[in-house]
């Protein structure tokens, strides 16, 4: 398009530029929600590399320079290693859905509690700050070293890191409104959860935390009913466990997505999900071994220290549904092999939590 | 709080206990009795910081992830954190720079206005397209480097995490929306940038305060300072609606990177003048990506209107952009107290110096 420079002018123009650039002509239109990322998701500007070579951070479909210079030293440039088919649907989902813990929650529902219920509520919102810790760092650090042509996933993850920011302010808060405090650190983001950052690769990361510690999380989250105390504390866990569905689903459609595109990494997932089942019911679940987490949710299900037992009933209750919702998770991930051939043990676990 | 529970223990019912809580974990608490209150806007992370909740020390030897205020747990294996000194990443505004973002949250695709963009001419949709797929990678820039350093730092400065999560949410958005706006008028993505100024933000080694200077002070007034342009000569609502909430929350970051360094300048030793010495190095970086002739021809034929008006109002314009933008870095650096010498720029930030915007 480089036309002839009108010298008579001030500036000359080089202009060369305007026939450098990705396909032309494109219009994205707008659906019913809106001009969401899927709608721009169109030619060429849709389609992501299976490999990516792209080490100078340009946006997907731009056209290259020459001369610019490789910076971006990309650990993440295999499709398989981080796509999934619904990210554009889960980032705008995640937008949308975006809330406030200073105005969203009804605080001045909180009403004193007798003092045991009210140290569990801290001992147990202790907890949670310290697990939201790990799943805003983690996620982060791969978007770092993750190629843009990946963006939809990218995205994500961003806002993931956006809502585990919101998780640790929100329990923050919850500790510190109602004539509590924190209590001790249960430490418990170094064993199991911690084991997140050591994942020297995306999907083992993203088994550990969004598929099985999440997944987790959610199915306790879901329990927000029996957990509440209040208002302020119903609205707390149905938010979390909002944004939780989406971290969790993104976890399930990379594994599914995974298993299809690189079906020779199948073993090695396996063994990722051994390692993740073995923590399952561990000591950094809270529904899992008699913890200071365990115990201070005991007290919180039953009403106090008296009903004990009736606690730990009901935590029980909560430990078959992780369990089974895990296997659901796993099964829809696409390596429900596992249970048919007795590779997992989770069944079992099931079975033990019930006697 | 009331006394142990050990004495009141299920044992003592008369029935044997099906479980046998330790209890153990109960009364250890710093700090217990504290009611934080919500007040007009809620209830907001700096209204957490009362008593020992609110000390936050110079130095956070904790690497484990102890929230501030709570009984460290000993025996932790460290997690491994880069930045422990708050004056490699404080800033007192953090906590509200946090909840203010979280109010002005804002969703690119139901928010802005896409109906009002209609049909440009050919050469005004490949400038806007051009400078849309350098904001791109700006925001990439925001994404990769903050996301970088996210992990680094040590638990004891929770607010300015917490905040950084929100700065790289809005700048996921800033990545989306521009490629959005490229994709929606008939146009598409241009050429990517030279990336000198990219190199410099994403290789800043010497810790997170370095990286500030480059992002913020350097790219982020730049930045800024083209969103307010760009709003001012948007071709419709739906540019007005972009440019104007990147512009928001653009000055979010550098509110806080103003902060922050004038908290790193008071504190930590020698970093006035390790300052002074980036921003020497900076300088030649972002001259070097303005000799590209590139964002600087898209920018002045979007300001005069196509490619005629270009070659003089339009570039103008552009000169009247770049004096706005040298002005308020030199105005920053000085409210900073770094030292600077604007007659030692380089060219072509030299020929902005003390020439008043007046366009
Ligand atoms: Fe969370
Ligand atoms: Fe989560």
């Amino acid at each position: 398009m480089s036309e002839a420079v009108d010298t008579a002018n001030d500036y000359e123009l080089d202009l060369g530029w305007m026939d450098r650039t990705g396909p032309w002509n494109t219009q994205a239109s707008q659906g019913k929600n809106g001009l969401t990322l899927a709608d721009i998701q169109i030619g060429e500007y849709g389609d992501p590399p299976v490999e990516s070579d792209n080490q100078t951070g340009r946006p997907r479909g731009a056209a290259s320079r020459d001369s610019t210079y490789r910076i971006g030293a990309y650990a993440v440039r295999s499709k398989s290693e981080i796509w999934l088919d619904n990210a554009s649907f889960l980032y705008e989902e995640a937008l949308q859905r975006q809330w406030s813990s200073a105005t969203d929650v009804p605080w001045h529902t909180i009403e004193p509690l007798p003092d045991d219920v009210e140290q569990a509520e801290c001992q147990l919102a202790t907890f949670l700050t310290e697990v939201e810790f790990v799943a805003g760092d983690v996620p982060a650090r791969w978007v770092s070293l993750t190629t843009p042509d990946f963006l939809e996933p990218r995205q994500v993850l961003l806002a993931q890191v956006m809502d585990e920011s919101r998780h640790m302010d929100v329990f923050r808060k919850r500790a510190l409104a109602n004539g509590g405090g924190l209590m001790q650190a249960t430490g418990a983001t170094s064993g199991f959860v911690g084991s997140i950052d050591l994942s020297r690769d995306f999907t083992e990361m993203s088994s550990r935390l969004h598929v099985s510690g999440e997944g987790a999380v959610l199915t306790l989250f879901r329990m927000g009913e029996l957990m509440a105390q209040n208002e302020a504390e119903k609205v707390i866990y149905r938010l979390c466990a909002q944004d939780e569905a989406r971290h969790v689903a993104f976890g399930v459609m990379h594994m599914r997505y995974m298993s299809e595109a690189a079906p020779e990494r199948r073993e090695e997932i396996h063994c990722y999900l051994d390692e993740a089942e073995g923590g399952l019911i561990g000591a950094a679940n809270p529904v899992g071994q008699l913890t200071p987490t365990s115990e201070s949710m005991a007290i919180i299900l039953g009403g106090g220290k008296e009903n004990f037992d009736d606690g730990m009933n009901k935590i029980i209750a909560i430990r078959q549904r992780q369990l089974r919702e895990y296997k659901k998770r796993v099964v829809s991930a696409g390596f429900g092999d596992r249970f048919e051939s007795g590779r997992s043990k989770v069944d079992e676990m099931i079975e033990r939590a019930a006697a | 709080m009331s006394e142990s529970s050990a004495k009141e223990s299920p044992a003592e019912k008369a029935e044997a206990p099906k479980f046998q809580p330790k209890y153990n974990w109960m009364n250890k608490t710093r700090s217990w009795g504290m009611r934080a209150l919500p007040g007009k806007a809620g209830l907001k992370l700096g209204d957490l910081n009362m008593g020992i909740y609110g000390e936050i020390p110079m130095h956070w030897d904790d690497q484990s992830r102890n929230p501030r205020g709570a009984v460290p747990r000993r025996g932790m294996p460290p997690v491994g954190y880069a930045i422990r000194d708050k004056g490699g990443l404080w800033a007192d505004c953090a906590a509200d720079l946090y909840e203010e973002a979280i109010q002005r949250r804002w969703a690119p695709a139901t928010d802005v206005p896409w109906d009002s963009i209609e049909p440009l001419p050919d050469d005004v949709e490949h400038a806007v397209c051009q400078v849309c797929t350098e904001l791109t990678q700006y925001a990439n820039v925001d994404i990769e480097t903050i996301t970088g350093w996210q992990h680094q730092m040590s638990y004891g400065y929770h607010e300015v995490k917490q905040y950084l999560a929100t700065a790289t949410f809005d700048a996921a958005r800033h990545y989306e929306c521009f490629r959005k706006r490229a994709l929606v008028n008939g146009g598409g993505l241009g050429l990517e940038g030279p990336g000198q100024v990219n190199r410099m933000i994403l290789e800043s080694r010497g810790g997170w305060t370095e990286a500030v200077v480059y992002l913020f002070l350097v790219r982020g007034v730049f930045t800024m300072t083209l969103y307010r342009y760009l709003g001012r000569y948007a071709h419709n609502d739906a540019e007005r609606f972009i440019y104007g909430h990147a512009l928001a929350d653009k000055a979010r970051h550098v509110t806080y990177a103003l902060d922050h360094l004038k908290f790193a300048l008071a504190h930590v030793e020698d970093q006035q003048l390790v300052t002074a010495t980036l921003l020497a190095i900076g300088d030649n970086g972002l001259a070097r990506d303005l000799r590209d002739p590139v964002l600087k021809e898209a920018l002045a034929i979007i300001f005069g209107g196509g490619i005629d008006g270009a070659r003089q109002q339009g570039m103008e314009v552009y000169h009247a952009l770049m004096r706005d933008y040298v002005d308020t870095h030199l105005a920053y650096c000085r409210w900073l107290d770094i030292p600077r010498n604007p007659a030692a720029l380089p060219p072509p930030l030299n020929e902005y110096v003390d020439a008043p915007a007046d366009v």
